[in-house]
């Protein structure tokens, strides 16, 4: 990002991470460089976050917003407005329709959302376990007579009049929606289907108009909480926030763009803000890291991935292995389980702003779970903070720069930290403070340390076949200290860390997925027409995806010809408990050698991702569902490439020194500026790049280099 | 960490927020706690007895104002014995031992078979609260519930001074 190209650039792509406590942008010209944004977010109106983050970004282009936005093709949204009105319970007013002598399964809920979201701790004390209310309350929910086995057999004729009835006590009790979930209707769902036909009419016989989800036509998958679940979100959260983006869309639109925003979701693609399904797009800020990783990884050659990323909250990780995600069929969000198709990714809840505490009978450093947030820390007198977080330490320790947080938009003040910490844990323990401080960024390197070395080896990898990519506000902070001693192949800190997850929404393909639940069963020696059958079930389910896909597409004014299909399908061995999922190697399946093509490529995936030993085609295959995932191409970040210069920094890029204090001294940090660093150029610890959204911590002991893709790579020395 | 009486008064209550709830529960005690439970207790009880420790909803272990011997004293006021024995020998008592009292609180066939299990409700002689219900089988002794060590659990555990006990 050089800042001797003034002006005369044309802003290309914009992506946004409206996370919890920072608002980041991400801006790509037409030559492929890009600057960041950021700002505190703002909860109550997202707009006004995210228009002050594009002005902050803009501003380092020397570009107005309104000059920058007319040229922008493609903005891509990811945020929490969704998430925060499903756990606030903010939603519509939603009728619900199950079988008679179900109703009451929705309030009752699976157990384990008693306690999903709740630390370890909380988990195992029962004490703290509680349902939530449930989305539609039980006077709101009504049942029809009628019965689907779970082979798709009608054991009880769907009764119509009681589908009349229920609609009509639905729609007479003003209902915002009216969302039906029947039992097994993924596999027959003709009473489904029927019963949603006879509540439309019922709504129009009443002259009004009430949105009906089925959930067949839009998760037609098995476990009925989590299909009803994810189908009430549909009607509950999801045209509220359809509202949001909305608001966003114009509020750009004011200041001169000319694009409709697209948001991510959940399967790592995104979706036009007027997509049916847009409850997938209930979560989404994390996982633009990964996408963003994974593009990179493509382009660069980076096959095996390990994505870490610190934010104000949370340390999330993902790993990417043979340019593949992970994508898991049922998550929770909210306290719900649910029927999407995420990126897998797991979390802990520590991050920068994660408060430090001392248990008061065994005096041991407690580390979060709850944080800050966006409200920094103790240094930050505005904050009303009272209790020391991690950010306070790096404060304390000389990490962070006070006068620069932000690039100065909030100025943090040493002192207070220095005081609240002497306080709080270091007078209590009989330390100093900066070596309470110190001890405490140990103990949360050694964490994510363990946490990261476990998740990777409990998969059955070495770190040693992985690269890390480190990204997040924070995750170069601490970078070195996570990594230390687990031997990955590389480090890498991209100099764009802070709007990483941006960047990875802006890198993401314009992409539709549906998923329907299958349950093909067959034999290794199955007969040929056997085979042929089941190629065929499999075909039609691909069908009737397809046409859902091209749907949503039509939507957004694509036509059919421009849309890129991409059959998939779930399979595992009969009798194992878990699927792969596996991209097919073949468009349409109609033939037993279609079916042992499938086979094949399933073969191969489980022998890659656990080991070519351990298959076992003797037991037969299950195809436990079909995918369909549509995509139409889009202007994408171009990643640099600039020629390496020198090994030695150029003079202006230093910034004078810092004391800086680890393992038990202080030190003069030779401090830079990230963005005149040049690629080629060497720096060995102690040493604090800055930069005004992230810092990067380079202690003694510790080199790295700037690649001309403006990638840091970091080594122990 | 600290929380205000009127938290604490929400607490006892069963009025508190959910957050603060798990807070709660998840961090350890707060220091204040018990005296500040204490003297929420004491306001709402009708008599000057010292509260020394609660027993159960309505039911504490007093130190008599008169003569500051500690006994066992329902929220009513009915004193029921020493703070050492079991009250529930001094309470009033039903005994629930056949299907047709069963089925007064449960739905016939999910009550337990009386000849297993017996209800003893034990109430206050004064106002009729209920003030403990145990479920043993029919021939099992009046269960001694609790035999507090207050000494321990004032000095020890709280760093308080145990107050005066006349013998």
């Amino acid at each position: 990002m050089p800042l001797d190209k003034q002006n005369g650039r044309s802003v290309q792509v914009l992506g946004i991470d409206a996370g919890g406590t920072m608002t980041d942008t991400f801006f790509v010209d037409a030559d492929g460089e890009f600057v960041v944004g950021k700002a505190q977010s703002t909860p109550d109106n997202e707009a006004l976050g995210l228009i002050e983050s594009s002005r902050e970004g803009l501003g380092h282009w020397g570009l107005s917003l309104e000059d920058a936005l007319s040229s922008i093709q493609t903005g891509v949204y990811s945020g929490t407005a969704m998430l925060n009105r499903v756990v606030q319970r903010k939603g519509l007013k939603c009728g619900l329709i199950v079988n008679a002598g179900m109703e009451d399964f929705h309030r009752m809920g699976r157990a384990i959302q008693a306690y999903l979201g709740f630390a370890y701790e909380d988990r195992i004390h029962l004490n703290t376990h509680y349902f939530d209310e449930p989305l539609v309350p039980r006077h709101r929910t009504r049942g029809v007579m009628e019965r689907v086995d779970m082979f798709g057999d009608v054991v009880i004729p769907l009764r119509e009049d009681s589908a009349i009835a229920a609609a009509r006590e639905l729609i007479a009790q003003d209902v915002e929606g009216i969302v039906i979930s029947l039992l097994h209707s993924y596999k027959n769902p003709h009473h489904e289907r029927r019963v949603r036909d006879i509540v439309r009419a019922e709504v129009e016989a009443a002259g009004k108009s009430i949105p009906v989800f089925a959930s067949v036509d839009y998760y037609p998958v098995r476990k009925e909480t989590h299909r009803t679940n994810t189908t009430i979100l549909e009607a509950y959260a999801a045209e509220p926030s359809r509202q949001t983006l909305k608001k966003i869309t114009s509020a750009f639109k004011d200041n001169g763009s000319r694009f409709d925003f697209r948001v991510m979701a959940t399967h790592g693609g995104t979706i036009s803000w007027k997509a049916k399904e847009l409850a997938r797009t209930i979560v989404s800020g994390p996982i633009g890291g990964v996408i963003g990783a994974k593009y990179l990884g493509e382009v660069l050659g980076y096959r095996n991935i390990a994505c870490s990323d610190i934010g104000g909250t949370s340390f999330d990780v993902a790993l990417i292995t043979q340019n593949e995600l992970t994508i898991r069929n049922d998550p929770d969000m909210a306290r719900l389980v649910l029927s999407l198709p995420l990126v897998a990714m797991d979390s802990v809840g520590a991050g920068a702003g994660s408060f430090i505490r001392l248990d008061p009978y065994t005096k041991a450093i407690k580390l979060g779970p709850d944080s800050a947030g966006y409200r920094v820390g103790v240094c930050w007198a505005e904050s009303g903070i009272e209790t020391v977080t991690i950010s306070d330490c790096h404060v304390i320790l000389g990490y962070l720069n006070p006068d620069n947080f932000l690039g100065g938009q909030v100025k943090l003040d040493r002192q207070r930290a220095w005081d609240a910490m002497k306080v709080q844990i270091a007078d209590p323990l009989g330390l100093s403070v900066e070596d309470a401080a110190a001890g405490v960024i140990e103990l949360l390197d050694s964490d994510l340390r363990d946490y990261l070395r476990s998740m990777i080896s409990g998969k059955g990898y070495s770190p040693a076949s992985f690269t890390c990519f480190s990204y997040g506000g924070a995750g170069p902070v601490h970078a070195y200290g996570y990594t230390e001693g687990l031997g990955f192949e590389d480090v890498i800190v991209p100099a764009w860390a802070a709007g990483f997850s941006a960047f990875g929404c802006a890198a993401a393909d314009f992409e539709y997925r549906y998923d329907k639940s299958l349950d093909l069963n067959i034999a290794e020696t199955a007969s040929d027409d056997l085979k042929a059958a089941e190629a065929r079930t499999l075909n039609e389910a691909w069908h009737e995806l397809t046409e859902r896909v091209l749907e949503e597409f039509e939507l957004n004014g694509y036509t059919r010809d421009q849309v890129t299909l991409q059959p998939g399908f779930r399979m595992q061995y009969r009798g194992q408990l878990n699927d792969l999922e596996i991209e097919s190697p073949i468009h349409t399946a109609r033939t037993a050698a279609d079916w042992d093509r499938l086979v094949a490529a399933f073969n191969d995936t489980y022998g890659r991702v656990y080991a070519a030993s351990a298959r076992s085609p003797e037991l037969g295959y299950s195809v436990t569902g079909a995918i369909m995932r549509g995509t139409v191409p889009i202007p994408k970040p171009k990643i640099p490439k600039e020629p390496e210069l020198g090994a030695t920094p150029p003079e202006d890029a230093k910034l004078g020194t810092r004391r800086f204090y680890r393992r038990k001294r202080w030190v003069d940090a030779q401090l830079y500026q990230m963005e005149r660093l040049q690629p080629g150029n060497r720096i060995t610890g102690p040493a604090i790049i800055e930069s005004d959204a992230t810092t990067f911590v380079v202690p003694d002991g510790f080199e790295t280099w700037l690649d001309g893709h403006r990638l840091f790579h970091l080594k122990e020395v | 960490m600290a929380y205000t009486k009127a938290k604490i008064k929400d607490l006892v209550e069963g009025k508190i927020d959910r957050d603060t709830l798990h807070a709660m529960l998840a961090t350890p005690k707060d220091k204040e706690r018990f005296v500040m439970y204490l003297d929420i207790l004491q306001e709402q009880v009708p008599w000057d007895d010292r509260i020394i420790l609660p027993l159960g909803p309505k039911l504490y272990i007093v130190q008599r104002k008169s003569d500051h011997k500690w006994v066992v004293k329902s929220h009513a006021g009915h004193e029921f014995c020493d703070w050492r024995e079991n009250w529930k020998l001094h309470a009033v008592m039903r005994v629930r031992e056949t299907a047709a009292e069963m089925e007064e609180i449960y739905p016939r066939l999910m009550a337990p078979s009386t000849d297993w299990q017996v209800i003893r409700e034990y109430y206050c002689p004064k106002s009729g609260d209920l003030l403990d219900v145990e479920a043993p089988t029919p021939w099992y002794p009046v269960i001694h519930d609790f035999e507090p060590d207050i000494d321990a659990f004032y000095s020890d555990w709280l760093g308080l001074a145990i107050p005066e006990r006349a013998a």
